[in-house]
């Protein structure tokens, strides 16, 4: 489920921007955006995994016309093709950094669904300058094949595009599972907690804007994105302040390193929709791989560390002084709540209730229950730390690719 | 030149972040580590029955422990609830005959520790080694559940844990 949205995408991306050529990119885009609409309104009253996976891979389909197609129409917009690329390019980014946040909130406030049917009109509204500027620019009619050479697509910048993309979505899919899984927080306030990364992005928009070499953007943007994943998997506590600066590095990062890998695998390329589709099957390509390579590492380590927290707490409240007819309760009770909440981390709280009456003994348990709850905190932080290592490494990794992308003209 | 800045800036960003950060305890922040229960574990010179009833429990938990090869802290939830006790025998083969006999051995090792710490008479010590040498499952559960309960009759030769002794002294 969790990948089929990316898989399509990877797949269908490069085989939607050859329809657009032939088709139109205005027709590609409007025919790209109902698709996507009709196909999200299915996801949000779906009420069974099969048809959310279903739906999910149709709008897939419909977002791989949509978003190859537009960039085949930016250039009318906004004056050239560089422009368009640099344009189209830093939408991606943001967008990236801005669906966790935005998902998080609308499914505290409203309902999980409410993300897909809120697409709806957001993708019918988008279809109105889309049309206009496909009016506009004469784009509606088939653009002959002949009229320009598709060129082969840009191997290093897509391939580091891949790894990049793969470390920022474990940075994104991890960092939002450690808020509300890990440290027990409700979506919203994760939601508030991640939104520090698409700010990150805007700044890391306007420093991009001051440095004309995409290389060096993208190298320092990977660099930036792994550092902060660094800083993600050595968290000296589970606080979220302590979140905070290792999302502003990704944030930068993303934003830096995705609009200048972009830039330069449609740099003097053409057509700019099919390169587009190879950055984008690329992009989702990198999505896929990393999901499925770093949740079973995750999972693996979550139930040992779920397992390692329990057995110090339990440590914690034998090695302790009170009356050991109270602890050996207290160890029932905490048993009791891990088969409640089975392959999880469990809420700790209610097993140390009620309190003991005696003033003493209550100070006692309290202890212990903070001493028991700071054990799961570190295994639940502690068992995101090597994939966040490995996505760290993901992203250094790009560096290679990056440093080989120099011959590109932009 | 500007992009040479950016990256060198990129790389002392991602450095004091990952420095500070490990400086702060970062590589080490996991659950601690519980200790092997055949290690000894030195009792904390305890004064009042219930502080030597409490290093006994953890003595027996420990010699049970050891003799199953699970944590202390494992055997401890298995032996909170029935429930918890089946789940436990079932995931470990481990039988009830085989529970007994572990326990009883915990229990064993924890009259040696309570007389080597001087926290119990080496003539309560002989019979009481023998009455647990006995002791069906259930009652040594509760045994290191209420070992004050048992230290204390054991010291008094009254009351419930007094009966057990004169019911299995030879």
């Amino acid at each position: 489920m969790l990948v089929s949205f990316n898989l399509v995408m990877a797949l269908a991306a490069v085989p939607a921007a050859l329809l657009a050529r032939r088709v139109g990119p205005g027709r590609a885009a409007a025919v790209g955006l109902a698709v996507f609409a009709g196909a999200g309104l299915a996801c949000g009253l779906s009420d069974q995994l099969s048809t959310l996976i279903v739906a999910r891979c149709i709008q897939a389909l419909g977002g791989a016309a949509a978003v190859t197609a537009a960039l085949e129409l930016l250039p009318a917009t906004v004056g050239s093709e560089r422009r368009a690329a640099t344009v189209w390019a830093a939408a991606g980014a943001t967008g990236a950094a801005l669906g966790p946040a935005l998902g998080g909130i609308l499914t505290e406030l409203v309902s999980w669904q409410s993300i897909f049917l809120l697409q709806v009109p957001v993708a019918l509204v988008a279809a109105v300058p889309i049309l206009a500027v496909a009016k506009h620019a004469g784009a509606t009619g088939v653009i002959e094949p002949e009229l320009r050479r598709t060129g082969r697509p840009h191997l290093w910048a897509n391939l580091a595009l891949a790894m990049v993309s793969a470390a920022i979505a474990a940075a994104l899919f991890l960092l939002v599972l450690l808020l509300i899984e890990g440290w027990r927080l409700s979506p919203i306030v994760a939601a508030i907690v991640v939104s520090v990364m698409p700010l990150a992005a805007i700044l890391g928009g306007k420093l991009a804007e001051q440095v004309p070499d995409a290389r060096s953007r993208a190298a320092a943007g990977a660099i930036l994105v792994s550092g902060g994943l660094a800083g993600l998997a050595f968290l000296p506590k589970a606080t979220i302040a302590l979140t905070i600066p290792p999302q502003i590095l990704v944030g930068i990062g993303l934003s830096l390193v995705l609009s200048a890998l972009t830039e330069t695998a449609l740099g003097g390329r053409a057509p700019q929709a099919i390169h587009g589709g190879w950055t984008i099957s690329a992009r989702h390509a990198g999505v896929v791989i990393g999901l499925l390579a770093l949740t079973p590492i995750f999972t693996a380590e979550i139930d040992q560390q779920r397992h390692d927290a329990i057995n110090a707490g339990t440590a914690v409240i034998l090695d302790s002084p009170v009356n050991p007819l109270l602890k050996l309760s207290l160890a029932e009770k905490v048993s009791e709540r891990l088969e409640e909440e089975r392959g999880k981390v469990p809420t700790i709280g209610p097993a140390f209730e009620p309190l003991p009456d005696d003033p003493a003994e209550r100070a006692e348990v309290q202890q212990l229950q903070g001493e028991l709850q700071d054990q799961l905190d570190r295994g639940a932080t502690h068992a995101f730390s090597t994939s966040f290592i490995l996505a760290a490494l993901l992203g250094l990794i790009a560096l290679f690719p990056i440093a080989l992308s120099k011959e590109v003209e932009l | 030149m500007r992009g040479r800045v950016l990256v060198i800036g990129a790389i002392v960003a991602s450095l004091v972040l990952v420095g500070a950060y490990l400086a702060a305890g970062g590589s080490s922040y996991e659950p601690e580590k519980v200790q092997n229960p055949c290690e000894p574990r030195p009792w904390s010179n305890p004064q009042t029955l219930g502080q030597i009833a409490n290093q006994f429990t953890i003595s027996a938990l420990d010699g049970a422990a050891c003799k199953l090869g699970v944590s202390r802290e494992t055997l401890a939830r298995a032996l909170a609830t029935p429930e918890a006790r089946a789940r436990f025998a079932k995931k470990y083969g481990i039988d009830d005959e085989k529970l007994a006999k572990a326990i009883r051995a915990g229990l064993l090792r924890a009259v040696d520790d309570a007389e080597e710490a001087g926290a119990l008479s080496p003539l309560l010590a002989g019979p009481l080694r023998t009455t647990l040498q006995h002791i069906p499952l259930d009652q040594a559960i509760e045994l290191i559940n209420d070992a004050e309960s048992l230290l204390g009759n054991v010291n008094s030769f009254l009351g419930p844990a007094g009966s057990l002794l004169e019911q299995f002294l030879p």
